[in-house]
């Protein structure tokens, strides 16, 4: 097993700084210069040439890339446009100049939004997912499972930013049983935190739970079939209990594996909930410094979900090793 | 077991008492119902063994299942009477039927890396199988139970939190055995126990489980498509087909003195090690055939030039490196291994699961690369075959699989599938080749009217026809057949082994002829190769290698198979 994350811990950072260094050639692949994409439309020609010696533009791509990698490890000076010398502390990943702070601290600034967000939609999508798949696999073929797997069809279909006007329109306007969503730092005052993510949560752990549903539905009436459930209803188990106990277990490896993928693309910005709700998460950070052509605030969001997508999904390989023995164990 | 006199009367009452028995399953989408069983009636006392025995689809599994209402309610009606130790079973309440299974009744099945979960350790398993049934033992009880019962099959108990797939196939059978006994239930129901293990562990685990049979006094019901596992082990012999019974008797009679023309044909098809090689097999249509096919006459010394040659041959499959700085271990599957057909000949290829047998196979056919030695054909440098000589071994070299069922493209005609070899290798066009497919199907047994018919409407032993067909249609050389029969009925693996033989004795085809089945080597092969381990233990003629084998290795074979 130590053997096993090791390994995976390797692949990991090799995946990471792989997307570093793509993220990274962004900078020259932009068609704008980089220097005054950064700076913003209104720099004169001085300030773009200090932000251009400031980024290192004047250096050999090798050199800029592994001062950056440096910056993210051990923390950098940076020079801001006017010319002030400021610290970009240890996991920097830029410095943007539009916004005049470290990419690493606006992205920290914006993180828990996301997190909430991320923590709550995959709590409603595994009850939701989960719930459904496994009654529509008991009854498998009946109208309960037809009704259900309707239900995550609509899911599946529609589109977040419709549903979730919809559901704001009806919960909130109309009868208001819901607050509008808003973000409160669960610390200051957990119930208004609850309170106004409960919709974005129910509207994107729904849309995301249909693949999930879906997924476990079929993983679950293969895994029913296998011999070794037909063994613990020799021995005596009941039938709901030996799809529980054994069943369930045979039929999580895929499941973990695309939650593990969920909770990472989720991680690095529900862009689109983010803007339906009006919550100002990771994604809308993304999205409005690809439009102000932020570039280092781009790289660094860019590499923040990267991190998050190659975290989890090598959590869900470690929670699948665990669970399975086989691998777990070696052959 | 106790003397038969000290028995009173509850005692002989049967321990399974079957009426009438019939299952019924439902039809695809409330079409016809098929009945898998039909009417079907015995008794089984405390103690014996009842042999049950039929075909693939005889419904004998359907039986062993329905003995404990394993089958799913909905589709499944079940109608008769099944009485354990006098307690009705068909229509019992499933609360009941729950406190029946794996405590009064259990069952081993046949395949126990499948039927054991992977995902617990067999400890665990087998504690369960306890404490479901008392539910006042506490873990520690249970633990100790397992640990007894998994001693009692020769199985540590250190090895008690090992999980399935760390065990070998005859131990993970043992556990299985283990667990069906925990409670000592008054009938066992063995489906196909042995049918998935090699001929030496088939033995062990058979005479493992007539002891405990005898130490506990349970009542067994064999269910197997082997006669020889049911001749040395079940006192009375049932024969089931089309799910009714065809026959039943005590085993000695029922093998010695068949009474219907159906046993008869079963008995005589199942292949002993002193059938007469080379001769016809009975089957249903000709229970007892006069015939021996001719063989190419003994070559005196090596041919003028051998047709394949291999020499020194290895395949080492890399091993799983555990992390990127350490270096793998690797899988010697074919290990040195020297081998020569000549024209004509017929070399058998013997071995256990895991010999490297179908490996060496793969090599000859030019499907995995040898990852050293040297390989001749025809005289030729076949090592890396250059392309001229790819497209000639690629015609004269055909290939019969073992599945009928997997090797048959699902979705192309008979016509198609015969099609595609002659297009590639013959000049013949459109009509000819029509014309050639259907003459291949006579060839094999099949009428040329279903040339137009897919693979599903056939029987396995109809597919593994065409599955021949398709080989011999760009007129090979040399045909390698991994398992060719074993995945066949033994009345229907008869039928293809005459097929066999007699277009081998007209066509005058060599033959690589891969098994695990040492009297269907014996009685189609000229010279036979015994692998083991990867490596090469003997080769010689049949007559020596089955009257006096060289190695302790073959002997060990040869002794398991009686």
């Amino acid at each position: 097993m130590l053997t096993f994350v090791l390994r995976r811990t390797l692949q990991a950072l090799g995946v990471l700084l792989a997307v570093s260094a793509a993220a990274f050639a962004l900078f020259y692949a932009a068609p704008a210069d980089p220097a005054r994409a950064a700076c913003g439309p209104r720099c004169d020609s001085g300030q773009i040439a200090a932000v251009r010696q400031s980024m290192g533009l004047d250096q050999p791509l090798l050199t800029q890339y592994t001062e950056y990698l440096a910056g993210v490890v051990a923390g950098r000076d940076i020079n801001d446009v006017d010319g002030s010398a400021i610290h970009c502390a240890a996991p920097c990943l830029g410095y943007s100049y539009r916004l005049h702070q470290p990419v690493a601290e606006a992205l920290a600034d914006h993180l828990p939004v996301t997190l909430s967000l991320t923590a709550g939609a995959l709590a409603v999508l595994l009850v939701l997912g989960l719930g459904t798949g496994f009654v529509s696999a008991l009854r498998h073929g009946r109208r309960t499972d037809r009704l259900l797997s309707g239900f995550t069809l609509v899911g599946a279909s529609v589109q977040i930013y419709f549903l979730g006007y919809l559901a704001q329109w009806w919960l909130v306007h109309s009868t208001g049983l819901l607050p509008l969503p808003s973000y409160t730092p669960p610390t200051e005052d957990p119930a208004a935190w609850a309170g106004g993510m409960l919709l974005p949560w129910l509207v994107l752990g729904f849309v995301n739970s249909a693949v999930f549903a879906r997924l476990s539905r079929s993983q679950l009436l293969e895994t029913m079939n296998e011999e070794y459930v037909r063994t613990a209803r020799a021995k005596g188990l009941g039938r709901l209990r030996a799809h529980l106990k054994y069943t369930s277990r045979g039929a999580a490896g895929p499941l973990v594996q695309l939650l593990g993928l969920e909770a990472g693309a989720l991680l690095g910005g529900a862009v689109i909930s983010e803007t339906v709700f009006g919550l100002n998460g990771v994604g809308r950070f993304a999205a409005q410094a690809v439009s102000g052509q932020d570039l280092p605030a781009v790289v660094g969001a860019v590499l923040l979900a990267a991190c998050f997508v190659v975290l989890f999904v090598a959590l869900a390989d470690l929670a699948v090793a665990w669970l399975d023995p086989r691998i777990r164990l070696g052959r | 077991m106790k003397p038969l006199e000290s028995r009173n009367a509850a005692e002989t009452e049967p321990v399974l008492s079957v009426r009438d028995l019939t299952v019924e399953f439902a039809g695809p989408r409330g079409g016809a119902p098929t009945t898998a069983v039909r009417g079907l009636s015995f008794d089984l006392a405390a103690g014996e063994v009842l042999g049950l025995v039929g075909e693939s689809g005889s419904g004998k599994s359907t039986v062993g299942l329905a003995l404990l209402s394993l089958h799913d309610p909905r589709t499944t009606r079940v109608t008769g009477s099944i009485r354990l130790a006098g307690r009705e079973l068909v229509g019992a309440a499933e609360s009941e039927l729950r406190a029946v299974r794996g405590a009064r009744a259990a069952l081993v099945f046949q395949d126990a890396l499948t039927s054991l979960s992977p995902f617990h350790g067999v400890g665990a398993q087998l504690a369960e199988a306890y404490r479901l049934h008392h539910p006042r033992a506490g873990r520690a009880e249970a633990r100790r139970r397992a640990a007894a019962m998994l001693d009692r099959v020769g199985i540590p108990a250190a090895r008690l939190r090992d999980h399935p797939h760390q065990f070998s196939g005859g131990m993970r059978q043992r556990v299985m055995i283990a667990m069906a006994l925990m409670n000592d239930p008054q009938l066992l129901v063995a489906d196909e126990p042995t049918t998935a293990l090699d001929a030496r562990v088939q033995r062990q685990v058979l005479d493992l489980l007539g002891e405990l049979q005898r130490e506990h006094g349970t009542a067994v019901l064999l269910v197997s498509h082997d006669l020889g596992v049911v001749a040395g082990t079940a006192d009375r012999t049932l024969v089931l087909r089309d799910g009714a019974e065809v026959e039943s008797a005590p085993t000695a009679e029922l093998l010695a003195a068949p009474r219907r023309p159906y046993t008869r044909a079963l008995v005589g098809a199942a292949l002993r090690l002193d059938s007469v090689p080379g001769s016809a097999l009975p089957t249903v249509d000709e229970p007892s055939p006069a015939r021996l096919f001719a063989r190419r006459p003994k070559a005196a010394g090596r041919p003028e030039r051998w047709l394949m040659e291999a020499e020194e041959l290895s395949v080492h499959f890399p091993g799983r490196r555990r992390l990127p700085a350490l270096r793998a271990e690797s899988v010697r599957a074919v290990d040195g291994v020297g081998l020569r057909i000549a024209p004509g000949e017929t070399l058998g290829l013997v071995g256990e699961s895991g010999s490297g047998k179908s490996t060496t196979s793969r090599v000859l056919a030019g499907l995995q690369r040898p990852t050293g030695g040297r390989l001749r054909y025809d005289g030729q440098d076949a090592t890396r075959p250059d392309r001229e000589l790819r497209r000639r071994l690629s015609r004269e070299v055909q290939l019969v699989f073992q599945d009928p069922y997997a090797s048959l493209n699902p979705r192309r005609t008979v016509a198609q599938t015969l099609d595609t070899p002659l297009r590639l290798h013959t000049p013949l066009d459109a009509a000819q080749r029509r014309e050639r497919a259907a003459e291949l199907l006579d060839q094999v047994g099949l009428p040329a009217a279903h040339l137009d018919r897919y693979p599903h409407e056939f029987s396995g032993g109809q597919r593994q026809r065409i599955g021949i067909a398709r080989a011999l249609a760009p007129e090979p050389r040399l045909i390698i057949a991994d398992e060719p029969v074993s995945a066949l009925d033994v009345s229907v693996q008869a039928q293809v082994l005459n097929l066999l033989m007699e277009l081998r004795e007209r066509l005058g085809v060599a033959f690589l002829f891969v098994s695990h089945d040492l009297a269907v080597v014996r009685h189609f092969c000229d010279r036979v190769a015994v692998m083991h381990r990867g490596r090469l233990v003997e080769l010689t003629d049949r007559e020596q290698l089955f009257e006096a084998p060289h190695t302790e290795y073959t002997r060990e074979l040869l002794a398991a198979r009686h």
